[in-house]
């Protein structure tokens, strides 16, 4: 079986997004990029399943501009076998990006599609169930524990209340959660190798898929400012604050 | 234009957060039905059918939605969707899985996880991890949507009579099956991952005395943490420091107890979003980065903390 | 006291000032590509953030602990030199044919400075290996590089430099250690001291090379041979067989490194331990002195290793702290102290000089690349030339400096960096032993007075400067008010500088260039270090023009070349004042005055 992972070029999680002076978005020009935390541990799973038995190879697919192929090189870095860069400038939606992947699952036919569960910039939380939608393949999202016995796997799901756990059929789509494993660090070696390993480049052009979108960013701004404290006057009020000001009990 | 909410609940009681989504969708301006999907979930839509705004409420009654399984949700949704132009869901771990998959359904694009409304095609949500918010539009003819549960003040639950009335089932999936739900662990949550830490310094005056923060913790499902005079002075085990040279925690709330708050402690913890401090001494420095300040005992002010988060 | 490797400092130098993509085009390098070490460098910047900075405090506090079964790290250590070495870290610049990586050393070194800011104490196992290595590499029969290079390269076995004795400390000649013909073999006898991971858990054998005497050996340094002498012997299938009749006997109970053991060393207290001769007999020292480059080099990327990280923890501590009304905040209620005009200054200082020394580092380790791999003997003698006159400067410079920026760091932090807790004391303390170990400063000026200027008659001093004038009229025809600035220090700098080269070069008792040594060595150091910021701030100049430039950054390498000129440039017009003018003072006291 081949298991398709998608790998997502985003702002480094150690960097602050800075809004850009003209509100258009975040500040991307000459700040340091890397690969999606949630998608290194969907990498890091797949390479398990692998090293596992379970899989004979795993394709790691970008969806974006050109750098993204250094994204690619990571998860080659990381492990993977092979790369996909579907390459595009513009900035696509989850619904669009669900779209392209559908049409390299139609090409590749993996029996696995592992994805992180959201992207550390747009934190929409969507690419996934979407492919599944688009696909007819189940979805397996949030996973903590995937487990596989045949082509029936049985995942563990993080849900507001603890855990559960659902089985889907193979081909399915699953998406990692923080705690589904500790990814690796990428061996020196295995960096130097992963040049060699086989990326072909797309053109979103060229795979006929409609990324068109009805939703447009109007602008985007800083985050209200953390207000002055407070003193406050006794433990009700406190309490009071806690539940109906900031929401936070 | 009309406004569809998918409803959550558990144990025949709806779930708060559907509750907020109602008041979202009450700022989008619209008709509001609410679908109701579950296993002998009639009693369900009685209670939804109470909430105020609700004019339709659509029940779908089969073993098919008993887990909330979204292969079978989207597909009930999608079959009901016809002219709603808005579509929402509460941002939970349910609501998150099922609504791309109806956006997917009927080809336009998810709006995930609203904390405004400023029209009903216009809204604000958190990007980069609340680092900045993006306004966004949309001209889908169809806004499906998941809602911030937290920006949105619950609204009441009863005032309402809308119309209840069965839907057909949208049959089960067979890909996929539900295998069992695993009890929340009763362990404490983890210092560095909890979204909520109560920590006491060297006002705690002993061991023994943290069992206090624990009872808060237990109702708060926080994790305990400590100073490094608190430590040091073998009040608690190494792994509770929060500081420079411990762990560094930024959780939603961190409680500081009896903390006066040494850089070295503030460094560990000054990320966190909201900070409480409870502190005898007004000239702590601990209160210089507190949202929240409590010039009080300790003794006096935990339990009586601990007997409010009962209320 | 988190830690996040600069890539993007590193990856300017190594691609816009030393020229990594000339030195990808050699013979051998050609996967240094600067795509390639973009990668390496964003994986080494993770490991080291995430698994060698966290034990930095704890190696700190617990230090390295001895017993009579062997000396154990702190807690972690295992595990993370474990994963150091799964990842291949350690074998980054050793040749593909022993199982290592074959990477230039600008690149090495690039990763390297990553392992002593993360984690100084934790650092010293692989540079001390990698020592070893090099030796056994170029001196040591085929038979004993099958045996030993395999395993050290892949760091499953660490090595180690034994040279000093209680009595011989910078003077070798002293050595007293003996090795006694025993059929294909030798029998060691002796005490070795302050012999760093002499002994230790991290890897299951420990390859020490140990500098001693034959029995008919001639007297001085001439008579020392080198010996490798493992902890455990080598079984025929290479299988580990019977402890060898060495052990370490105590440990040093130091001001700073504490998790890095230094050893007392007993060989032979039995039997002797069994030994083999490295290549000839009685050219022991002339092998440790090839090896001794590549060490003294990795030393002073470590004194500018710890100044990073000492920097990156006084900025962060700068923009939190509040303390009175700031002269440069923006608004009332800004008060970090990063707004004290005092406070940038410092922060200033530790930061144009950092960049100053890694650009100096990485250009003698690019000249030592284009000297092993270039294929014009010219080039080659030329650049071997010019790395060997820098590596003095890159130890003995960037070492001292290194030290007063950690000192520095801590002054940042006021009462607070007095305090062990806040983690700014580690660095400075840890920072104190680079400046002496591996040769002190004054073994380093007497290196560069001796064999770097005397003995070939100033010609490499000659054609540095010569290409300092190159720069110079670079800054003088730039337009760029901050460049013409510059010009105008580096011009009277680069004066100065040959003056005080003549007046070394004049003098016939050695006792004054003596004198001055540390001063001259200093002074060229401060020299090259402005030389490389300059020429840094001229390639920002140049790309500003381009597309897409970053010009904030830009802008900064031009800001920090022009203080670094006006700050720190006038120290070589005086430091030639005292050399030309004070070595005589130096020295005019008697003992008795003293």
């Amino acid at each position: 079986m081949k298991i398709l992972v998608g790998v997502k070029r985003v702002l480094d999680y150690n960097v602050k997004a800075r809004v850009k002076a003209d509100k258009s978005g975040i500040e991307l020009a000459n700040v340091k990029m890397a690969m999606n935390p949630f998608d290194e541990i969907a990498v890091e799973e797949a390479l398990r399943i692998k090293e596992a038995g379970n899989a004979e190879e795993v394709i790691a697919v970008s969806i974006g501009p050109a750098k993204s192929e250094e994204t690619i090189r990571t998860a080659l870095a990381m492990g993977a076998d092979r790369g996909i860069l579907i390459q595009t400038d513009e900035l696509l939606e989850p619904l669009a990006v669900a779209k392209l992947l559908k049409h390299i699952v139609e090409k590749e036919q993996p029996g696995l599609v592992v994805l992180g569960k959201q992207a550390i910039d747009d934190d929409c939380n969507q690419t996934g169930q979407m492919l599944s939608a688009l696909t007819g393949m189940p979805q397996a999202t949030f996973a903590s524990k995937v487990e596989l016995d045949g082509d029936s796997i049985k995942v563990t799901r993080e849900v507001d209340s603890g855990l559960e756990s659902i089985r889907v059929k193979s081909p399915a789509v699953i998406t990692a959660d923080l705690r589904l494993n500790e990814p690796r660090y990428a061996k020196l070696p295995n960096i130097m190798k992963a040049k060699k390993k086989p990326l072909e480049v797309i053109e979103v052009a060229d795979t006929g898929v409609d990324v068109s979108s009805g939703l447009s960013v109007v602008e985007v701004n800083e985050p209200e400012q953390r207000q002055a404290g407070v003193i406050v006057g006794s433990v009700a009020e406190l309490v009071d604050k806690l539940r109906n000001e900031a929401k936070v009990i | 234009m009309s406004t569809l909410i998918l409803a959550e609940h558990e144990a025949g009681e709806l779930r708060p957060a559907t509750l907020s989504v109602v008041a979202a969708a009450a700022a989008i301006g619209n008709d509001i039905a609410m679908l109701v999907a579950g296993s002998n979930c009639a009693g369900v839509g009685e209670k939804a059918a109470a909430l105020p705004g609700v004019s339709k409420v659509l029940v779908a009654d089969d073993a098919a939605y008993e887990h909330e399984l979204a292969e079978n949700l989207s597909a009930l949704v999608v079959s009901v969707a016809g002219d709603y132009t808005h579509i929402l869901f509460a941002a939970t771990a349910a609501g998150k899985n099922v609504m791309p998959r109806v956006a997917a359904l009927l080809d336009v694009s998810g709006i995930s996880d609203i904390t405004e409304v400023k029209s009903a095609d216009t809204f604000i949500r958190p990007i980069y991890a609340g680092n900045a918010m993006a306004t966004v539009k949309s001209d889908d003819a169809k806004k499906i949507i998941t809602v911030r549960t937290t920006a949105f003040d619950a609204v009441s639950d009863t005032g309402g009579s809308a119309a209840v009335e069965s839907v057909a089932s949208a049959g089960a999936n067979d890909g996929v099956e539900f295998v069992g739900a695993e009890l929340s662990s009763s362990d404490r949550p983890e210092l560095t991952s909890a979204g909520i830490v109560v920590s006491g310094g060297r006002g705690m005056q002993n061991g023994e005395n943290f069992a206090m923060l624990d009872e808060i913790a237990l109702k708060l499902n926080a994790a305990v943490g400590a100073s490094r005079a608190a430590v040091d002075a073998g009040f608690v085990p190494n792994e509770y420091q929060v500081g420079q040279t411990g762990k560094v925690v930024a959780p939603d709330l961190y409680i500081a107890v009896g903390i006066s708050g040494a850089i070295q402690h503030l460094a560990g913890m000054k990320d966190s979003k909201v900070i409480v401090a409870i502190n005898k001494d007004e000239e702590a420095p601990i209160f210089q980065v507190a949202d929240y300040g409590l010039v009080a005992d300790l003794f006096d002010a935990v339990p009586e903390l601990s007997k409010a988060l009962d209320a | 006291m988190s830690y996040q490797a600069p890539v993007r400092d590193i990856s300017f130098v190594l691609n816009h000032v030393v020229g990594l993509a000339d030195i990808a085009k050699l013979d051998g390098y050609e996967d240094a590509t600067p795509e390639m070490v973009e990668a390496i460098l964003d994986a080494s910047a993770q490991f080291t953030g995430e698994v060698l900075a966290p034990l930095n405090w704890v190696g700190d506090q617990q230090g390295s602990q001895w017993s009579e079964a062997g000396v154990t790290t702190p807690d972690g250590w295992q595990e993370a030199y474990q994963q150091f070495i799964e990842n291949g870290w350690g074998s980054l610049a050793f040749s593909v044919e022993y199982g290592g990586q074959g990477l230039p050393m600008c690149v090495a070194a690039s990763v390297q400075e990553m392992w002593h800011s993360a984690n100084m104490s934790f650092g010293l196992c692989p540079l001390l290996s990698q020592g070893a290595v090099d030796a056994i590499e170029h001196h040591a029969s085929d038979e004993l590089k099958a045996m030993f290079l395999p395993k050290m390269v892949e760091g499953v076995w660490s090595g180690t430099m034994n040279l000093t004795e209680p009595q011989a400390g910078s003077d070798l000649a002293a050595v007293r250690t003996s090795a006694e013909p025993e059929g294909d073999h030798f029998r060691i006898k002796g005490q070795k001291i302050f012999i760093t991971y002499g002994d230790h858990d991290l890897t299951e054998n420990i390859i020490h090379l140990v500098l001693a005497r034959l029995p008919d050996a001639p007297e001085g340094v001439k008579g020392i041979s080198l010996f490798i002498v493992p902890k455990f012997l080598i079984n025929e299938d290479g299988s580990l067989g019977e402890r060898n009749d060495v052990r370490c006997v105590s440990l040093e109970h130091k001001m700073g490194i504490h998790a890095s053991p230094t050893c007392v060393m007993a060989y032979g207290d039995d039997a002797g331990a069994l030994g083999y001769l490295v290549g000839k007999p009685h050219h022991g020292l002339i092998y440790m002195f090839t090896m001794m480059n590549q060490a003294r080099h990795a030393v002073g990327v470590e004194g500018y290793g710890i100044a990073e990280r000492a920097y990156q923890q006084a900025l962060s501590f700068a923009k939190d702290r509040k303390q009175g009304k700031t002269l440069l905040g923006k608004s009332d209620d800004d008060h970090g102290i990063v707004n004290h005009p005092d406070v940038r200054r410092i922060l200033m200082t530790m930061r144009c000089n950092i960049e100053a020394m890694r650009g100096l580092a990485l250009e003698c380790a690019a000249a030592f690349d284009i000297a092993g791999k270039h294929p014009d003997e010219n080039v080659r003698v030329f650049n071997q030339r010019r790395g060997e006159l820098l590596t003095p400067l890159v130890k003995g410079w960037s070492t001292e400096i290194g030290l007063e920026l950690c000192s520095l760091g801590v002054q940042v932090h006021g009462g607070m960096g007095f305090i062990e807790e806040t983690g700014a004391a580690q660095h400075l303390r840890d920072a104190r032993i680079a400046p002496i170990y591996e040769g002190t400063t004054a073994i380093q000026a007497n290196d560069l007075i001796g064999r770097k200027t005397a003995r070939d008659n100033g010609q490499g001093m000659q054609e540095l400067l010569t290409d300092m004038r190159a720069t110079l009229t670079e800054l003088q025809q730039s337009n760029n008010p901050d460049m013409q600035a510059v010009a105008k220090r580096f011009e009277s700098a680069v004066g100065a500088a040959d003056q005080s080269l003549q007046w070394m070069l004049g003098q016939n008792d050695p006792t004054l260039p003596s004198a001055s040594s540390v001063e001259y060595l200093m002074m060229l150091g401060r020299l090259s270090g402005g030389w490389m910021s300059a020429r840094t701030a001229l390639v920002a100049l140049k790309m500003k023009n381009e597309d897409g430039a970053d010009h904030d950054y830009l802008d900064a390498r031009v800001a920090l070349a022009r203080y670094y000129a006006d700050r720190f440039l006038p120290l070589v017009d005086a430091s030639n004042i005292t050399i030309t003018e004070g070595s005589e003072s130096t020295v005019s006291l008697s003992v008795a005055q003293l």
